[in-house]
């Protein structure tokens, strides 16, 4: 019975992973399959039902298969799309010409100054003395790449964002991400600067009470509907407002401030994880860091940006990555739909004002039926976050093993 | 940094702390105060009334318990029946792969973690359309159990990077020891690896639970209907949307739903901290 190795072996792994492996394949793999066919398909409200003697459907689509085969209706069948590729063409709607090329160029030329801060930062590393502080660069860099945006960048997002619904939906995304993450990450920072400290009192309740968010975040759909009651027009912020003699705007009725408080509702959900993240990136620097500094006559301003922010960092960036990447980041979902549900409406058939990547798709397979252009959305969508997660992975390798 | 900062700074700093606290605290706070007042009103036109409770009914709760208008009693059975055997068939299921992934080595194993972790990242909202279906197709559509199923692959992921990364901080000695002794795999499994990862079962047990008991997109989607039939999230989401929204009821049905789970979380905080980051930061 021993199966350490041998022939054995392999079905001993089989039986201890085949479950998951099925379940993999049962509610992962195959429903990314099923996405990227029917997304080259002309499925939408006015063709549901599949055409079942098209070989790849009959074999993807479960009405077709033999022993479910009459509860398919009798509208007309979808079949495959035509020209072949043309919801990704819809989608993408300029990119594909030379115009939108172009703007994508345009755009990526935006963020050169970024990467060149960067490089002549690591040539700076390396030499001996240096001639300019490592900030200095990184606000240099920032502020060619904003003139950059003012100049160039502006435009050609709007070239972009013309006739295509998905650029308006993954810049608006991509905007929330960079408000947001910057906003938990330097929230939970302060707090956790201000609580590692040991001359404030009652460090525990304030460490428990920062807590408490995130312990409610599992039941995020409740809490955003308390919060979207604190908002509403005759909401909890207007009655306090109208106490002080103030008339309080309506927040959920205009794009602005709807999309502020979705960044404040993901502040709430999000600080105390950051908080607890960057607390215990802190704990583990080594208290003679500052001893030494302290006796070479250090201020705190120096010590935070020499050693507090880069030891920092192997511990921050994983976790950043991944929570722009997840839930709480690009994959917003029902926070926004709980408060919002993507609107204010901005006109029929226009993305809402805080529609991002998930409603968008929610909407679009829910709402209009429109399967197939949903489909084509979640494959790109999907390449995206793969590379992201594969690039994850090897940052968080790279920082751990800069950090052992 | 141990000295002694100005007092400036200081009221700064308690300023700014008990700024965070009230903001992390009150929409709790806020929701307490809320259930306790009957009629249909959340808010109340006086500053003193929401902050601190002048009056205080246990009607709304009643009115919930008792069922009569809506089904909070079912919705709570039925969700907590979800939660529940999701997390016993997802520990039964992913602790065996997180173990085979952690002691075995064989052809794509590394490559097989990583792509599951991959896989992993195309959007849920997207995959309910084919998971509907296929339920629908084995008759599991509007089913609890068919519910049951969906979370249960979907937390397998995290479950097992999480389980696989406490096994690798188990040291592998004591299985070698027993293995000349003449232990197989699956007594290895049970008698030495499950017992030594209990703190990380207990987290992911606690993670899977909270997971069950909170969704909302997939229990939206799979169970239409009837209302009796649908969980927790799902009930109160639909009763927040009604025409003439029952606040009271509302904010009952919020505190009776978050208050118990958020105890049992904070217990095990410690320990999911602990947990948390021996999987995903160190592992």
């Amino acid at each position: 019975m021993i199966a350490w190795s041998g022939r054995k072996k392999a079905l001993m792994i089989l039986a201890f992973i085949g479950p998951t492996l099925l379940g993999i394949i049962v509610f992962n793999i195959y429903p990314i399959t099923y996405n990227s066919i029917i997304s080259l398909t002309n499925r939408n409200q006015f063709h549901p039902n599949p055409d079942c003697s098209l070989k790849v459907i009959n074999l993807i689509e479960p009405s077709c298969w033999p022993m479910f085969q009459e509860s398919s209706g009798v509208s007309k069948p979808y079949s495959w799309q035509d020209p072949f590729v043309k919801n990704y063409s819809t989608l993408l709607g300029q990119l594909l010409s030379k115009v939108g090329s172009f703007a994508l160029v345009q755009f990526m030329i935006c963020f050169v100054p970024l990467i060149a801060a960067q490089q002549v930062n690591k040539y700076l590393d390396r030499q001996l003395t240096r001639p300019i502080s490592g900030m200095v660069i990184w606000l240099l860099g920032l502020l060619i790449t904003m003139i950059a945006f003012w100049f160039i960048g502006n435009k050609a997002i709007k070239t972009l964002q013309e006739n295509s619904d998905f650029f308006v939906v993954v810049f608006r995304t991509i905007l929330f991400v960079i408000l947001t993450i910057p906003i938990n990450y330097i929230v939970g920072l302060i707090l956790a600067l201000v609580l590692n400290t040991e001359y404030i009192k009652g460090r525990t309740f304030f460490r428990v009470a920062m807590i408490i968010p995130w312990a409610a975040s599992t039941m995020f759909i409740i809490i955003s509907l308390i919060w979207q009651f604190f908002f509403r027009d005759v909401g909890v912020i207007n009655q306090v407002l109208s106490v002080f003699g103030i008339n309080g705007p309506a927040w959920l009725q205009q794009p602005g401030l709807a999309f502020g408080v979705i960044l404040l509702v993901n502040l709430w959900f999000s600080f105390p994880f950051c908080f607890t993240i960057i607390l215990g990136g802190l704990q583990a620097i080594p208290a003679d860091q500052y001893e030494a500094a302290e006796m070479d006559g250090a201020t705190y301003s120096q010590q935070l940006t020499n050693i507090t922010l880069p030891l920092l960092r192997p511990t921050v960036i994983p976790a950043i990555i991944l929570s722009a990447i997840g839930a709480g980041g690009f994959q917003m979902f029902g926070t926004v739909w709980a408060i919002t549900a993507g609107g204010p409406s901005r006109g029929a058939g226009v993305p809402g004002a805080t529609e991002m990547v998930m409603i968008y798709a929610y909407k679009q397979v829910f709402q209009y039926n429109a399967y197939a252009k949903a489909g084509a959305f979640a494959v790109i969508v999907f390449i995206f976050l793969f590379i992201m997660t594969l690039y994850s992975l090897r940052i968080t390798r790279i920082t751990k093993g800069a950090y052992e | 940094m141990s000295r002694r900062p100005k007092t400036l700074v200081l009221i700064f700093q308690y300023g700014f702390l008990l700024f965070m606290t009230f903001f992390s605290l009150y929409p709790l706070w806020f929701v307490i105060l809320a259930s306790g007042r009957s009629g249909q009103r959340l808010f109340t036109l006086k500053l003193v009334d929401m902050l601190i409770p002048t009056s205080f009914t246990f009607e709304n709760y009643l009115t919930l318990l008792s069922g009569d208008k809506y089904p909070f009693t079912s919705w709570m059975r039925n969700s907590f029946m979800v939660a529940a055997i999701t997390t016993i068939a997802c520990m039964l299921i992913a602790t065996s792969a997180a173990f085979a992934f952690s002691r075995f080595r064989f052809y794509g194993r590394s490559a097989g973690l990583i792509l599951l972790l991959a896989i992993q990242a195309f959007p849920g909202v997207l995959s309910l359309v084919p998971v509907a279906q296929l339920l629908s197709a084995f008759g599991l559509y509007a089913n609890l159990f068919g519910l049951v199923l969906a979370y249960v692959v979907g937390s397998l992921v995290f479950t097992t990077w999480l389980l696989k990364g406490y096994f690798d901080t188990i040291p592998i000695e004591i299985e070698e020891a027993a293995m000349i002794d003449g232990c197989g795999p699956i007594q290895s499994f049970f008698l030495i690896g499950l017992p030594m990862a209990k703190p990380a079962l207990a987290v992911t047990a606690l993670l899977a639970f909270m997971g069950g008991w909170g969704e909302y997109v997939f229990a939206s989607v799979l169970i239409p209907a009837p209302d009796a039939k649908r969980t927790l999230m799902v009930g109160m989401y639909s009763l927040a949307n009604t025409p003439s929204i029952p606040w009271g009821l509302f904010a009952a049905g919020a505190v009776m739903t978050i208050i118990p789970v958020m105890i049992v979380y904070l217990y095990f905080q410690r320990y999911l901290i602990g947990g948390l980051t021996l999987g995903g930061v160190k592992g």
